[in-house]
């Protein structure tokens, strides 16, 4: 299996360039699959782009179709037409067994900038869902992918990371908002998109006592859904400069490639009302809210996710034992899933080692019937069960030296020797 | 317990200041305990130092000279940050309101000390007048150092969280939105007890020429007190007529007006008791004086 992870994540590159490279939407996704499929013909791919992270996976069984680092890096930049200078350095590369140890520790959100989170399951499941639905994907991945997603079940349930604040809206408000006010009841909360991360926004705002919930979406639909499933009121975006002008609290969280709050709409908006405080969350990338609002006036409090990480180092530090627990889990997971991959890898071998061996002995036992016709059934069953012990004996030493090699890797030199020496074909 | 000095609770004040600052980079429960430690060594100490010179010059510690008034301002800001600490021990409010305590008590060593007048059989006797004007001006000055300081926690909090702070660094402080409630309080609470104070300084002014000695209207440490508190005044009218200005507004004006209320009241009984400045209430100055002044006026 040659597998390679292509990436740049929250601690390598800034949120202003992970936008630029970030995928949005899913008709964005399909024409990247659509061009990878193109420039990679023998490779599987899966894209997972978050607020967090950009992540390309490629998977093929040919090494010598792999795409290199370079290669990837043309790929991101031909498609986001963004100079491959202007990221090369914050991109990383991992292959092979430090890919499957990489994304297991994405899926297991110890990699995440709030430990413990547990949207990424979530969207490491969708990530594939998607490249399966662009028939991007196949059996390398698919066993990659199921395997990240058995991982975080195991680690979610054998430590403590996902306890206290795991959500970047709970830090955020934990942080910040309670900087700003010092009660939530009375104030009205504006949440612009519908999705997973809004919903999480919601429930930990309503937690926290807020009454007034007004959710606005590119859908009404979805929006009044949302918003009713936590006594809130729904509405389309042609009323968010409208809403904008009356919510103490803002919480942008959609998909969109391009802000959907400008300067111009929150000015309009905050006209005759800047001495009022507003606090507002930023979570999409691509940003959903313009950084030039925050300058608007003194009183517009704006954060984005990258504005997260002191609090979150310090949140990862005070859980360092939790962290090294399932970091533990993931080096044994990573380890088990490179030896299945590898054992995988020699499996066809023995089977047509088994199969030569078998009808040897097979042909053998025909003729030895055919010439000893005054033998009992008896007796030739035991001839039989004989000659399978010598078979199974033979095949012993050369089974168990594949086993040993392929536990540190696809023993691609033994398996060719075998080949070789017993005239093995494709 | 008699032999209680004012560098005794001075000295545990900026132990307690100096853990606190040390909090801001390490902050941990261990120094909050010792800072509240201090703080509570030295309000003790403090207590017993008024109860022992009340109980020496007979008379309550805010009659008695200008230093004692300004101790008794001191140890009401040490009182309120002991509160508010016992509260929430996270916030670090100490690191703005023991430098005032400890301005206040330092200040102290400049002035005047002397009840000797007050110690004289024939004026020991208190009026009820002197009593409101005195307490009613601390009181006031408490509620002036307090939005100082709360104007000034909100300035920081508001540059932090623009400058996307957070709380990660050891400074923790109340939400804006309760600093500024509490900051239009201490102004709300303090003009009026202060106008209260002024109403009754100018009573016992009119009241007897005689008692007050040469102090008149035109005296500059009057002229420039009114001055502050009009100041004061027309920032609380100020607040009345806005009720939706910004809490950042309102902090600065409440720091600009209340710094200058603190500084000229603290300033001027410096400067008469050292005699920098000629005026008659430099033997008016402590509210003991007013007393002993008011009852030559009324026995004489």
């Amino acid at each position: 299996m040659n597998l390679q992870v292509i990436y740049c994540n929250h601690q390598t590159a800034s949120l202003d360039l992970r936008e630029r490279l970030a995928f949005t939407g899913a008709d964005q996704l399909a024409a990247a699959y659509s061009d990878l499929r193109r420039a990679f013909p023998g490779s599987e791919a899966v894209v997972l782009s978050t607020c967090n992270r950009v992540e390309l996976y490629t998977a093929q069984d040919d090494p010598k179709a792999a795409p290199t680092h370079e290669q990837l890096a043309g790929f991101l930049s031909s498609f986001h037409g963004v100079p491959v200078e202007n990221f090369l350095g914050d991109l990383l590369l991992q292959s092979g067994p430090d890919a499957v140890n990489h994304l297991f520790r994405v899926c297991s959100s110890v990699d995440s900038m709030v430990l413990g989170e547990p949207q990424i399951v979530s969207q490491v499941k969708e990530a594939y869902r998607l490249a399966e639905e662009n028939s991007a994907c196949g059996p390398l991945t698919n066993a990659l992918f199921q395997g990240a997603l058995r991982v975080s079940k195991r680690v979610r349930r054998e430590t403590r990371l996902a306890r206290g604040r795991v959500s970047i809206a709970s830090v955020a408000v934990g942080e910040f908002a309670r900087g700003i006010f010092d009660r939530f009841d009375d104030k009205t909360v504006l949440v612009i998109g519908a999705g997973e991360m809004a919903e999480e926004t919601l429930e930990y705002l309503k937690a926290d006592g807020v009454r007034q919930v007004l959710v606005v979406n590119r859908s009404p639909e979805r929006a009044e859904i949302l918003a009713a499933k936590w006594g809130g009121r729904g509405f389309g975006m042609d009323r968010l400069e409208e809403l904008l002008a009356t919510a103490d609290v803002v919480v942008a969280a959609t998909g969109s490639d391009r802000p959907v709050v400008d300067v111009e709409m929150f000015t309009r908006a905050r006209s005759g009302q800047n001495d009022r405080p507003v606090f507002v969350l930023d979570l999409g990338a691509p940003r959903d809210i313009d950084p030039a609002v925050a300058e608007i006036d003194e009183n517009v409090f704006l954060y984005d996710v990258d504005d997260l990480q002191e609090t979150c180092q310090k949140n990862r530090d005070q859980r360092s034992g939790e962290i090294e627990r399932a970091l533990a889990i993931i080096d044994e997971e990573s380890e088990r899933f490179m030896q299945g991959v590898y054992h995988r890898a020699t499996g066809p071998i023995v089977k047509r080692l088994r199969e030569q061996w078998s009808e040897v002995s097979r042909l053998e036992l025909e003729r030895l019937r055919s010439k000893l016709g005054h033998l009992e059934a008896s007796d030739m069953e035991k001839v039989e069960q004989s000659l399978s012990r010598i078979v199974n004996k033979l095949l012993h030493p050369p089974l168990e030296a594949l086993k040993e090699e392929a536990r540190d890797g696809t023993p691609h030199g033994l398996i060719d020797a075998l080949k070789r020496l017993f005239h093995i074909r494709d | 317990m008699a032999d209680v000095a004012i560098f005794c609770f001075l000295a545990s004040y900026t132990v307690a200041f100096a853990l606190e600052l040390l909090r801001l980079r390490t902050p941990g429960r261990f120094g909050v305990l010792a800072s509240v430690l201090f703080s509570g060594a030295g309000f003790v100490a403090h207590t017993l130092f008024l109860w022992n010179k009340g109980t020496t010059t007979g008379i309550p510690p805010l009659l008695s000279s200008s230093q004692d008034w300004t101790l008794v301002l001191a140890w009401l800001v040490i009182g309120l940050y002991l509160f508010l600490v016992c509260c929430d021990r996270r916030l670090s409010i100490g690191v703005f309101l023991l430098p005032l305590v400890l301005a206040l008590v330092g200040a102290s060593y400049l002035l005047e000390d002397s009840p000797s007048r007050l110690l004289d059989s024939d004026t020991r006797v208190r009026t009820s007048w002197a009593m409101l004007h005195v307490s009613s001006l601390v009181l006031g000055s408490a509620g002036v150092l307090a939005g100082v300081s709360l104007s000034l926690m909100y300035l920081v909090q508001h540059r932090r969280l623009r400058n996307r702070g957070g709380r990660t660094t050891g400074l923790r402080l109340p939400s804006l939105e309760r600093l500024s409630r509490m900051n239009w309080w201490s102004v709300a609470v303090s003009v009026p007890l202060l106008t209260i104070g002024m109403g009754t300084g100018l009573v016992l002014l009119l009241s007897g020429s005689e008692a007050t000695g040469n102090l008149s209207l035109t005296d500059p440490v009057v002229v420039i007190n009114g001055c502050s508190w009009m100041g004061l005044a027309a920032l609380f009218c100020w607040m009345l007529l806005r009720p939706r200005a910004s809490g950042k507004q309102v902090a600065w004006r409440t720091l600009l007006a209340c710094g200058l209320l603190l500084l000229t009241v603290v300033g001027l009984s410096v400067l008469t008791n050292t005699s920098g400045l000629s005026s008659g209430h430099a033997s008016w100055s402590s509210p003991a004086s007013a007393v002993s002044a008011v009852e030559r006026g009324t026995v004489g």
